[in-house]
């Protein structure tokens, strides 16, 4: 039996939940929003037409970026509800939470020196500092995306409370953090939890909730010596999720990395014909 | 799993609600033009936050777009009296390249006389304009976007280039807040292409040499 159990449990059907619905809602605003913005070149055209001209595409991105906002809302509720008040600030600490601390500092530059060969691998905990990087970024990114595409949802309502001339800056941040927002997760995202030689083709933690367990040994041993040492390893071991599930993931997986795929090299392909000034 | 329930229904419920899926294409619904402006804005004494005088100080703080170069041509009635080469005729957009280039133009169709009313081509200044500041909403505007207010007027149309250094000067807000965010953009491309190509090097020499975590 504990042969078979060979991954490790990392993520709860509500993490998955809200990744896979953060993926959806994130592709529909991408593909809605770069048609938009090459709206004037043929292949920007072309995107908005499958959604039938430009006032669907608008339409639907706004209606996107409610339901992402909406979705935002309630991780902020869940976290505030998972937050442990009575140990509060210190039990934001530790190797469970995604908080930085010093660890991640120093985990970043040993990193960093080994990358460059001056040292060994850090041993990371349950999570290495690039994983709460890609957590915070999507805060960071939400927040500056959200305000700033809730100011062009009704400009007309917006200048009611700011100036009109705000909604010049507010499309141009806009822009920005979704050229940032985009890029990252379709490079670096992509690069660092599926194209790595460990997780090639296809890390499925976040859709099945599991790691496997050699993968965990090295990116994470000082999880795995934490959870040995309370003895919890044993509990945390399951079998992996069945193969048409598998293969259901990695398909869903790789549709979603290749639209992104097909994005960036269109929109890079394209950016020359932009009219920005 | 009753919050993901909850999730779910909510998407399903505001994409049934999106007016996209009951719509085929045509000019936006609210862009038909009733031409309802108002004059008051919610903010008391606002609109001299707004005011968008060539030469004066900007809104909030001098951050807006107001100290704008004042060209004599602004304030004429016939903007192209002074024009050798100007008719009606010839598009405007061979004379008037920086003008072209916004996405009422660019993107929506809209054409040049929509805003600039008819001939001759007023001053966006001249007294009797009907892109003056005090009554480019209830003129212009309006006549596409529903309850249109001074303050909502005061958006550039032909917005400045955000990176040129001229903009630090015309429009200060937009000039810093715009490079703050590419300098963040192109930080973390910076930083995060090149070390994600190295990383996977990295690992391809610690599997060719047999020793995964060896430095
Ligand atoms: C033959 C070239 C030419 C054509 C064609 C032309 N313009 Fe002009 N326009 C000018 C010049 C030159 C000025 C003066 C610019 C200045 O003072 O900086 C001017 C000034 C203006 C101004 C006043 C600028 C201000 O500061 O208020 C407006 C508005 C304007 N043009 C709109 C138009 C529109 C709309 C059309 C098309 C119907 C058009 N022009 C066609 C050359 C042209
Ligand atoms: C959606 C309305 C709208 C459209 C369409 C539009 N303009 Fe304007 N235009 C304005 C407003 C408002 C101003 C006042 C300054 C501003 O907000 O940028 C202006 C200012 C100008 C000026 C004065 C110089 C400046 O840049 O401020 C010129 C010249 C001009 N427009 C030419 C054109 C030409 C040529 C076209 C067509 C290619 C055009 N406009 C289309 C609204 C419009
Ligand atoms: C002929 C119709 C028309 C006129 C006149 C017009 N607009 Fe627009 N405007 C549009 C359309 C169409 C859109 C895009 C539709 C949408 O955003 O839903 C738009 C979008 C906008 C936006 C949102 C831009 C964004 O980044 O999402 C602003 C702000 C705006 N207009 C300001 C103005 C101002 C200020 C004036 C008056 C000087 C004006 N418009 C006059 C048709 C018009």
């Amino acid at each position: 039996m504990a042969d078979e159990r060979t991954r490790l449990k990392r993520f709860t059907p509500v993490h998955r939940l809200w990744h896979l619905g953060l993926i959806l809602v994130f592709m529909t605003l991408s593909v809605t929003g770069i048609a938009w913005m090459f709206f004037e070149t043929p292949w920007g055209r072309g995107l908005a037409n499958l959604f039938g001209g430009y006032v669907n595409v608008l339409e639907i991105h706004r209606t996107a970026g409610l339901v992402m906002l909406a979705g935002f809302t309630s991780h902020i509720l869940y976290m505030i509800y998972r937050i442990d008040w009575k140990g509060f600030p210190r039990s934001l600490l530790g190797p469970e939470t995604l908080v930085f601390q010093w660890v991640d500092v120093k985990g970043f530059f040993r990193h960093l020196g080994w990358v460059f060969g001056l040292n060994k691998l850090p041993h990371f905990d349950r999570w290495s500092w690039w994983e709460k990087f890609d957590y915070w970024a999507v805060w960071w990114g939400l927040i500056i995306i959200g305000v700033t595409g809730l100011m062009l949802y009704n400009p007309v309502l917006t200048s009611d409370y700011m100036p009109g001339w705000m909604l010049n800056v507010a499309l141009w941040v806009h822009r920005i953090e979704a050229v940032l927002a985009m890029g990252y997760s379709f490079t670096a995202h992509f690069m660092i939890e599926h194209w790595r030689l460990g997780s090639f083709p296809f890390n499925a933690a976040m859709f099945d909730g599991t790691l496997d367990i050699e993968e965990a040994k090295h990116d994470h041993p000082e999880w795995i010596a934490r959870l040995e040492k309370e003895g919890r390893l044993n509990e945390a071991l399951v079998a992996p999720p069945p193969v048409p599930l598998r293969i259901f993931y990695f398909l869903f997986g790789y549709s979603i990395i290749f639209l992104g795929l097909f994005l960036l090299v269109f929109a890079i392909a394209n950016a020359a014909l932009l009219t920005l000034f | 799993m009753s919050i993901g329930r909850t999730i779910i229904c909510l998407l399903v419920a505001l994409l049934l609600t999106s007016p996209a899926f009951g719509q085929a294409t045509g000019t936006p619904k609210d862009m038909a033009g009733t031409g309802y402006y108002r004059d008051q804005d919610t903010l008391p004494g606002a609109i001299r936050f707004y005011s968008q005088l060539p030469g004066g100080e900007g809104g909030l703080w001098g951050l807006g777009p107001s100290r704008q170069k004042i060209r004599r041509s602004s304030f004429k009635m016939d903007a192209h009296d002074e024009v050798a080469d100007y008719s009606p005729e010839v598009r405007c957009k061979k004379c008037h390249i920086p003008q072209t280039k916004d996405l009422h133009y660019l993107r929506m169709g809209i054409t040049c006389v929509q805003c600039h009313r008819s001939q001759p081509v007023a001053g966006v200044y001249h007294y009797y304009s009907s892109l003056n500041p005090i009554r480019r909403h209830a003129y212009v505007c309006a006549k596409c976007h529903e309850g249109a207010t001074p303050s909502f007027a005061s958006y550039m149309v032909h917005e400045p280039n955000p990176i040129a250094p001229e903009t630090r000067g015309s429009f200060p807000l937009f000039y810093y807040v715009v490079w703050f965010m590419l300098i963040l953009a192109s930080g973390v491309f910076l930083f995060f292409l090149p070390y994600t190509a190295l990383w996977w090097i990295r690992e391809l020499v610690a599997k060719l040499k047999g020793r995964p975590d060896h430095g």
